[in-house]
C-alpha cells in the first residue's frame, strides 16, 4: 500500500513539469520545497535517528554553497565537480565541527552547535573578498548542459531538484536501513548501553554528523545555483531554527519526515492567502503543539491514520 | 588608544548591562528549572516593543512604561513556563526545540502587529550628554549601566538573604531536596520565569532607547548572554553577571583593534574556546552530570 | 498495643505502568522504631516515596494518627507529621548548614518558633552548631546526614521516615547515625527506616518487616527477626 502511494506520488512528481506547463510558479514552489527538503534529510539522519539536536545545521549547507560558489565563479569549475567539491567541504567542516561538539552533551552540544552555526554565518558575513560579505555573492550559474539537456528552465532545473531531493532520500533510506542505521538507533536509546556493548560511540555520530552537514551542502549548492546568488541570510540561524522545525514538524526519525516538513514549510504557506508573519506565526504555534502533544510529527498522523 | 580602550571600555559596560540583564534571567531559569530558553532574546524584543507601546501610545512616561513592560513579560513568562515548560518538564530536546517554536511565534508575531521597520523610541535621557574627561556620553548609557548594577545588587540580596530567595537557591541545587523540605517547586518554577522574562523585558526597556527597536533585537543579546553564562560557568548567578559584563567589553574593546565587523565573533569564539579548554567557567560550577 | 502514627493498608504503588509494590500493609506506632530490610530493588523506598506522595500512581490507604493522607501533596504531609529523608544525599550543597536547617522549616511562618527550634536542633547536634556558617556540601558524609536528619526535625513531625542512613558511611559514623535514631525515639518521634545493614538495624529497631519483590513477607519483634533463621541467611550472610 504505501509502495502504491509513493510510486504514484514520484509519477504525479515526475510528471509536474508537464501537467504544470501554463504555471511556473508552481514549479517554483515545487523547486523550493525539494531545496528545503534535502538539508532536512541530513538534520532528519542527525536529530531523528541519532539524536543530535544541531542547532547550526544551514551553516554547513553555507560551506557547501560558498565552496561551490568560488570554485564556479573565481576557480571557472565546472558545476558537477564543484558541486562535488561543495558536498565534500560541507562534509569535511561536519566532520570536524561535529568531533569538537560531540564532546558535548545535552545542552551543551546545542550551545556549541549554536556557536559554530554563528561563526560560519560570520564568516559567510564578514570575509568580503572571497564570500563577497553581506551583499551576497552574484553570479551562480546554474548547471551546463548534460548531453543536450539544459537547466536554464525552470522545469529542467526542476528534475535536477527533484532528482538530488530523490537521491538524498534514497541515501536516508539506505543508512536508517543499514547496520550503521541501527547502531545509530540503538545510540539514540541507551549510549551507555551500546558503548558497553563495545560500540565507539564516538566515531558514529561523528560520521552521521558528516553525512548530515554533506547532505546539506548539496542542499545548499543547489539552491544557491537555484537562486544565481549565495546569500549569508540563507546560512543564517533564522533558517537553521527553519531546519529543525521542518524536521519536527514533518516528524523526526521517520523516512517521510522531511518531505512533509518541508512541503508544509514552503508549499503550504505559498497558497494561504495571508502575509509571511502570520505563516510563521502558525508555524511557531504549530511546532509547539507539535511538541507538546504529537512528538512523532505529521508522519505520525499519517502512521496513524493508516493503521 | 588609551582613551579609546577607555571609551569602549564604557560601551562595552553599557552593552555588558544588556548581556548581564538576559543572562540572569536564563541562568536563574535554567537553575530551577533546567530549560534552557533560547527564546529569551525574543522576550527580550518584546519587553522593548511592549515598553515603546506604553511610552509613546499611553503613558508618556518611560519609567512606568519600563515597570509596566516588565510586568507584562513577567506574566507571559509565567503562562509560556505553565503552558509549555512545566508540560514538558524533564524533557530537555523538546524543551529547547518548542523554545525555538517560541523565536518564531514572536519575532514574527511583532512583526505582523508592528510591521518589519525599526521604531524609534526618544526619551530625555538618550539627548542629555555628559562629559566625562575627553568623551562625552549620554544619560541614557549611564543610565543603562546604573539600573542594571543595582538590579544585580537587589536580586543578589534577594537570593542571599529572603526565604524565598534562598529557597530558588535551594529548588537549583537539588530539586528533590527542595520537595523534602516542603518548598513548593512549582511556584518557585513559575516565579523564576516570570522573574527572568521580566529581567528580559527590563534590557529591552533600556536599550530601546539608545539603539533602535526591531524585530531581531533580541537575537544578539541571546546568544552574547548565553556566552557570559558559559563564561561565568553554567549554572552560577554571581557567574553570569561578571561573564555578561566581561563579554560586553571584550567584544567593544576588540573594535579598536580589529575591524568592527568581527565585533560579534568574539562571543562565539569565547563560547567555544571557554567550552573546550574551560568547561566549568570562572565559577567552576559543576553541572548536574552533565560534562 | 498503641495507637499507630502511622497506618499503610494495602498500598500498591506502579512507575508507568510497571507495578512496584503489591498490597503492602504496615504499621508504626508511636515512639516506635521500625524498619523494612530487603535486598536491593525489593521496593522499600518506593515504599517511603509512596508515603510522601512520591510516585505518580498508588492505590489503597494511608492513613497519619488515623488522617487518611494519599492524596496530600508532599508539603502538606510535611505539615501533617511525616519528615522524609531519601536515600541519596540531600542537603544544599551551597547553602550554609544554617540556611539548610532554615529551609527545612520553610512552611513555618512563625520566625520566633523557627528560631526556637532551629536552636532545639542546635542542642541535639552540637557539631552543626559549630558548622552553621560552612557550605554544607563541604561537611563530611556523616556530618550531612546528621544536617539531613536534623534539618528533618525542624517541622517537629510526628514520624521520621529515614531511607539507608547507614548507606556509605564510615562504622564510626554508623553508629553515631544508629544512635540518632534512638534520639529521635527519645525526642517522641516515631520512626520508619529502610536499612541493608540488617544487623545494626534490626538491634537499633522495635519491630521490622521484611520486604521481598514489592510485598511484605514477614513481620515480627526487632529480637526476634534477628534470631530467625531465614533472616540471619538471606539478609546477614552478606554482611
Ligand atoms: N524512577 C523509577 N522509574 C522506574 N522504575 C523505578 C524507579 N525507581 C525505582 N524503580 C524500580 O522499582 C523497583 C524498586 O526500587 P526501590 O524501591 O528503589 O528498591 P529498594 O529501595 O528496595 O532497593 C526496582 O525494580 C527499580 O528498578
Ligand atoms: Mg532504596
Amino acid at each position: 500500500m504505501a509502495r502504491i502511494v509513493l510510486g504514484i506520488f514520484l509519477v504525479l512528481l515526475s510528471l509536474m513539469p508537464a501537467m504544470a506547463e501554463k504555471q511556473p510558479y508552481l514549479l517554483h514552489v515545487l523547486i523550493l520545497c525539494f531545496l528545503y527538503a534535502i538539508p532536512a534529510v541530513g538534520l532528519n539522519l542527525m536529530l531523528g535517528y541519532a539524536g543530535l539536536v544541531s542547532l547550526g545545521h544551514m551553516a554547513f549547507a553555507g560551506v557547501g554553497a560558498y565552496t561551490a560558489a568560488v570554485l564556479m565563479v573565481d576557480g571557472h569549475w565546472d558545476f558537477w565537480l564543484a558541486l562535488l567539491a561543495g558536498v565534500l567541504a560541507a562534509g569535511v567542516a561536519g566532520a570536524a565541527i561535529g568531533a569538537i561538539c560531540l564532546r558535548f552533551r545535552t545542552h551543551f552540544f546545542m550551545i556549541v552547535t549554536l556557536a559554530f552555526g554563528l561563526m560560519l554565518y560570520s564568516v559567510m558575513n564578514n570575509w568580503d573578498e572571497v564570500t563577497r560579505g553581506a551583499a551576497g555573492f552574484p553570479g551562480i550559474p546554474r548547471p551546463a548542459p548534460l548531453g543536450g539537456f539544459s537547466f536554464g528552465p525552470l522545469p529542467n532545473f526542476y528534475y535536477l531538484a527533484l532528482a538530488a531531493a530523490l537521491a538524498a532520500f534514497a541515501v536516508q533510506w539506505i543508512v536508517v536501513r543499514s547496520d550503521f542505521g541501527r547502531v545509530l538507533a540503538a545510540l539514540r536509546q541507551d549510549e551507555r548501553l551500546a558503548q558497553a556493548k563495545g560500540v565507539n560511540t564516538m566515531l558514529y555520530k561523528a560520521a552521521v554528523f558528516a553525512l548530515g552537514s554533506a547532505i546539506a551542502g548539496l542542499g545548499g549548492v543547489l539552491h544557491v545555483s537555484f537562486l544565481r546568488v549565495a546569500a549569508p541570510a540563507t546560512f543564517n540561524l533564522a533558517e537553521s531554527i527553519n531546519a529543525v522545525l521542518i524536521v519536527i514538524v514533518g516528524g523526526a526519525g521517520s523516512l517521510a519526515g522531511p518531505a512533509l516538513g518541508a512541503l508544509v514549510f514552503v508549499g503550504l504557506p505559498e497558497y494561504l492567502r495571508a502575509a509571511a508573519e502570520w505563516r510563521l506565526v502558525v508555524f511557531g504555534v504549530i511546532l509547539v503543539l507539535i511538541v507538546l502533544f504529537a512528538p512523532q510529527g505529521l508522519a505520525g498522523f499519517v502512521k496513524r491514520a493508516r493503521a | 588608544m588609551l582613551s579609546a580602550v577607555l571609551e569602549q571600555t564604557l560601551n562595552g559596560l553599557m552593552a555588558g548591562s544588556v548581556y548581564v540583564l538576559v543572562a540572569l534571567g536564563m541562568v536563574l531559569i535554567y537553575g530551577v528549572m533546567h530549560v534552557l530558553n533560547f527564546a529569551h532574546g525574543v522576550l527580550l524584543m518584546v519587553g522593548a516593543y511592549v515598553c515603546h507601546f506604553f511610552f509613546v501610545r499611553l503613558t508618556g512616561s518611560y519609567p512606568l512604561s519600563i515597570l509596566l513592560s516588565a510586568a507584562v513579560l513577567a506574566l507571559l513568562g509565567i503562562a509560556l513556563e505553565r503552558a509549555v515548560f512545566r508540560p514538558l518538564q524533564g524533557n530537555l530536546r523538546n524543551q529547547v526545540i518548542a523554545s525555538l517554536g517560541l523565536i518564531l511565534v514572536f519575532e514574527n508575531l511583532v512583526i505582523a502587529l508592528w510591521g518589519p521597520n525599526a521604531l524609534q523610541m526618544k526619551v530625555a535621557a538618550t539627548a542629555a550628554l555628559v562629559p566625562l574627561g575627553e568623551m562625552r556620553f549620554s544619560v541614557q548609557h549611564l543610565l543603562v549601566i546604573a539600573v542594571t548594577l543595582a538590579v544585580v545588587l537587589v536580586l543578589f540580596s534577594f537570593l542571599k538573604f529572603s526565604k524565598f530567595g534562598t529557597a530558588i537557591r535551594a529548588t537549583s541545587q537539588d530539586r528533590m531536596a527542595a520537595m523534602v523540605v516542603g518548598i513548593p517547586v512549582e511556584r518557585v518554577d513559575w516565579i523564576t520565569f516570570g522573574l527572568g522574562t521580566a529581567l528580559a523585558a527590563l534590557g529591552g526597556a533600556l536599550i530601546g532607547p539608545l539603539f533602535i527597536v526591531f524585530p531581531q533585537m533580541g537575537d544578539a543579546p541571546m546568544v552574547k548572554g548565553l556566552a557570559g553564562i558559559l563564561l561565568g560557568g553554567m549554572g552560577s548567578v554571581p557567574g553570569a553577571v561578571i561573564g555578561g559584563f566581561i563579554i560586553g567589553i571584550a567584544e567593544s574593546v576588540s573594535t579598536v583593534f580589529l575591524p568592527t565587523d568581527y565585533r560579534d565573533s568574539v562571543a562565539f569564539i569565547v563560547m567555544v574556546l571557554i567550552l573546550l579548554v574551560w568547561p566549568r567557567g570562572i565559577f567552576g560550577v559543576s553541572v548536574r552530570g552533565e560534562d | 498495643m498503641s495507637a499507630a502514627v502511622l497506618e499503610v493498608s494495602d498500598l500498591g504503588a506502579s512507575y508507568g505502568g510497571r507495578r512496584i509494590l503489591e498490597s503492602v500493609s504496615l504499621r508504626v506506632g508511636a515512639s516506635e522504631i521500625v524498619t523494612v530490610i530487603g535486598h536491593n530493588g525489593a521496593g522499600k523506598s518506593t515504599l517511603l516515596k509512596s508515603v510522601f506522595n512520591l510516585i505518580p500512581w498508588r492505590s489503597g490507604a494511608i492513613r497519619l494518627q488515623g488522617r487518611d493522607i494519599l492524596g496530600l501533596a508532599p508539603d502538606r504531609i510535611l505539615a501533617a507529621g511525616i519528615a522524609y529523608v531519601p536515600q541519596s544525599r540531600s542537603v544544599f550543597p551551597k547553602l550554609t548548614v544554617d540556611e539548610n536547617l532554615r529551609m527545612g522549616g520553610y512552611l513555618l511562618s512563625d520566625k520566633a518558633l523557627l528560631a526556637a527550634r532551629i536552636e532545639k536542633v542546635r542542642q541535639l547536634f552540637p557539631v552543626l552548631a559549630e558548622r552553621a556558617h560552612q557550605l554544607a556540601g563541604t561537611l563530611s558524609g556523616g556530618e550531612q546526614r546528621m544536617l539531613e536528619i536534623a534539618r528533618a526535625l525542624l517541622m517537629d513531625p510526628k514520624l521520621v521516615m529515614l531511607d539507608e542512613p547507614s548507606i556509605g558511611l564510615a562504622p564510626r559514623m554508623v553508629e553515631a547515625v544508629f544512635q540518632t535514631v534512638g534520639m529521635l525515639r527519645n525526642q517522641g518521634k516515631a520512626v520508619l527506616m529502610v536499612e541493608q545493614n540488617v544487623r545494626k538495624a534490626l538491634a537499633a529497631s522495635d519491630r521490622a518487616y521484611v520486604m521481598e519483590l514489592g510485598e511484605i513477607r514477614l513481620e515480627d519483634a526487632a529480637p526476634a527477626l534477628i534470631g530467625d533463621p531465614r533472616v540471619a541467611r538471606l539478609y546477614m550472610g552478606r554482611r
